[in-house]
């Protein structure tokens, strides 16, 4: 008796609440189809890493050409060349996956040296971080790209490297602004005064307690974007070419048969972008919300 | 006072003045970084793939150090001299500038089409709070910004020519004379529905508005029965879309490559494609420059707004 009546004198502050009980149903909801994406893509990696496909991706099966989805044996149907459209949708995550880890890598590990130079270290990194953002905020993301894909005829990774050095500025100026605001709360001078290495300090109280939230919701957001450039890069040619199937130019593959009428080859993979990357923007922010207690 | 204010301006317009100039010094380094470091030395390649010899270089005048081939580069484009396109053989600057307005045009109709929908989504979610109405709005922004823009395009594409009977490829690059109104309003709408930033756009444009709204300052306007709209608009609108759109003028460049492509639509973005597809570096290059000056200069233009509104705000 005596327990309980402690136990529910106690406030438990909302901070201190486990996460799921913070999160409202809407949340719960984000982080759930975005955990569901997240799943099926790292499932999909691995059937096609292995090759346990239903068909082979590359097989041309000219008595079953643009079979509609739901056909005995081809549960999404096939294409133009009679390959089956599940087998090359799951062998399609081989074409940004790796890639888009690369970039999300190099943009938390390079964006949180940035953040931390510039805010732990003060003035001249900041301004020179600053300009250094800005003047890569001044390409047209897709243009630069185009310009490297000039120059260098590069592979799909060399162009990630691309990608996740654009993203530094983003990921620096919230690791920053996050160490602005602890410095305001004096919490680096205590740390300080206790006599910690700047190393304890930057590795263990500024980057894994109070910025790992703020990494992991970017590099759901990274992995967004690597999808979408890898797609429209191979929708224009630039990236995984035919026959080895990526989303991007098995819709291209498909246009112009969908202006006939025949959708279904093209908007296959449409529809496994648009749930993708909606599935990691929502990852992320119900990611933001139930760990960062930022409403989006 | 008067004297004190328009000192101030012309300080803040100096100092962006500055900054955009150094921008532009970096992004020229950064391009001609890239393309100094391309095999096959692109710089040769103008120079008729002959020189690749320095003794020959030296010759005929043309520079071999690195900085001494940047200067005179940089110099040649200051003066509006971009070199001449390795594929046609026409020279950069009027190429880009040719097609360039086709780009503009599908680029600030983008934009307008993204604010027409974002805003009044913001502006009610803003005033209303969190409705029963904003969720399906908000699922519909996610949506929308996951939606692969080329697809997007087929939809509409097929649509118009089904149903309308209008086909809307733009053929030939002879400008925009030629086009039915469809043909001319549909990469537009695409694109500006499909340029995945209408979610930000909406996202922002409800947080900055909201913070304006719950400032003292509104809540004295509204207690004094004036206009909430009045004492709101500079802060709660024309600084956040200025803003919004200076940020989004690079993503919504980088989608009109896509869309181009789609729609045939003979602009920068298709030019950049094929300027990739052919490797025609001095093309890549101007429309990289060129696409690069556009977003400082829809900055700096946001930074004048933004003072103007506001001088105490953006003085600092």
């Amino acid at each position: 008796m005596k327990r309980y009546t402690q136990r529910s004198s106690v406030v438990v502050e909302f901070s201190d609440l486990p996460f799921w009980k913070k999160a409202d149903r809407r949340d719960l909801f984000y982080l759930g189809f975005g955990l569901l994406v997240l799943t099926m893509v790292l499932v999909s990696y691995a059937l096609g890493s292995l090759e346990w496909l239903p068909y082979d991706p590359q097989e041309i099966d000219l008595d079953m050409l643009m079979a509609p989805p739901g056909t005995e044996g081809h549960l999404l149907g096939t294409d133009f060349m009679g390959r089956d459209i599940l087998s090359r949708l799951v062998l399609g995550t081989q074409a940004y996956f790796l890639p888009g880890l690369l970039s999300i890598t190099i943009a938390l590990t390079l964006g949180s040296l940035v953040g931390v130079l510039s805010g732990y270290w003060g003035a001249g990194f900041d301004t020179a971080a600053t300009y250094l953002g800005n003047l890569l905020d001044s390409f047209p993301r897709l243009v630069f790209i185009l310009l490297v894909v000039a120059a260098f005829k590069p592979d799909i990774y060399y162009i990630m490297v691309v990608v996740g050095i654009t993203n530094v500025p983003v990921v620096s100026l919230l690791i920053r602004d996050k160490i602005l605001s602890l410095k305001q709360k004096t919490f680096i001078e205590a740390a300080k005064a206790l006599g910690l290495r700047n190393r304890t300090i930057i590795f263990r109280h500024i980057l894994w307690h109070n910025c790992r939230s703020t990494l992991i919701i970017q590099a759901t957001l990274g992995m967004a974007e690597a999808i979408l450039i890898e797609s429209s890069l191979s929708y224009l040619g630039f990236g995984v070419q035919e026959p080895t199937p990526s989303w991007g130019n098995m819709v291209q593959a498909g246009s112009n048969y969908f202006m006939q009428g025949q959708f279904w080859s093209s908007t296959a993979p449409a529809l496994a972008i648009l749930v993708t990357i909606m599935g990691f923007h929502l990852l992320g922010d119900g990611l933001n919300y139930i760990l960062e207690g930022k409403r989006s | 006072m008067r004297f004190s204010s328009v000192r101030t301006a012309a300080f803040v317009l100096g100092r962006e003045l500055a900054i955009t100039a150094l921008l532009l010094a970096g992004v020229s380094l950064v391009v001609f970084a890239i393309l100094f470091l391309a095999p096959g030395d692109p710089f040769s390649l103008l120079l008729e793939g002959q020189m690749g010899d320095d003794a020959v270089r030296e010759a005929l005048g043309v520079p071999t150090a690195w900085y001494a081939q940047y200067l005179s580069w940089v110099s040649n484009i200051l003066r509006g001299n971009f070199g001449t396109s390795v594929h046609t053989g026409l020279p950069v600057l009027s190429e880009i500038i040719r097609v360039g307005i086709n780009t503009l045009y599908l680029t600030l109709g983008a934009l307008l089409i993204t604010l027409v929908i974002a805003i009044p989504i913001a502006l009610l979610s803003a005033r209303m709070g969190n409705t029963s109405l904003t969720l399906p709005l908000t699922i519909a922004a996610y949506v929308i910004s996951a939606l692969p823009v080329f697809w997007l395009g087929y939809i509409a594409i097929y649509i118009s020519t089904h149903r309308f009977g209008a086909f809307p490829i733009v053929v030939g690059s002879s400008g925009t004379q030629g086009l039915n109104m469809t043909a001319f309003l549909l990469p537009i709408v695409v694109l500006g529905v499909g340029n995945g930033t209408i979610s930000e756009v909406v996202r922002y444009l409800r947080e900055e508005m909201g913070r304006v709204f719950a400032e003292e300052y509104i809540r004295t306007a509204k207690a004094k029965g004036g206009s909430v709209w009045r004492h709101s608009v500079r802060e709660g609108f024309i600084v956040p879309i200025t803003q919004i759109i200076a940020t989004k003028i690079p993503f919504v460049l980088g989608g009109a490559v896509v869309v181009e492509q789609v729609f045939n639509w003979p602009g920068m973005g298709r030019m950049a494609w094929q300027a990739a597809q052919t490797r025609d570096y001095p093309l890549i290059m101007g429309i990289t420059i060129i696409a690069a000056v556009i977003v400082r200069m829809g900055s700096l233009l946001q930074r004048v707004v933004h003072f103007m509104v506001n001088p105490a705000a953006a003085g600092d």
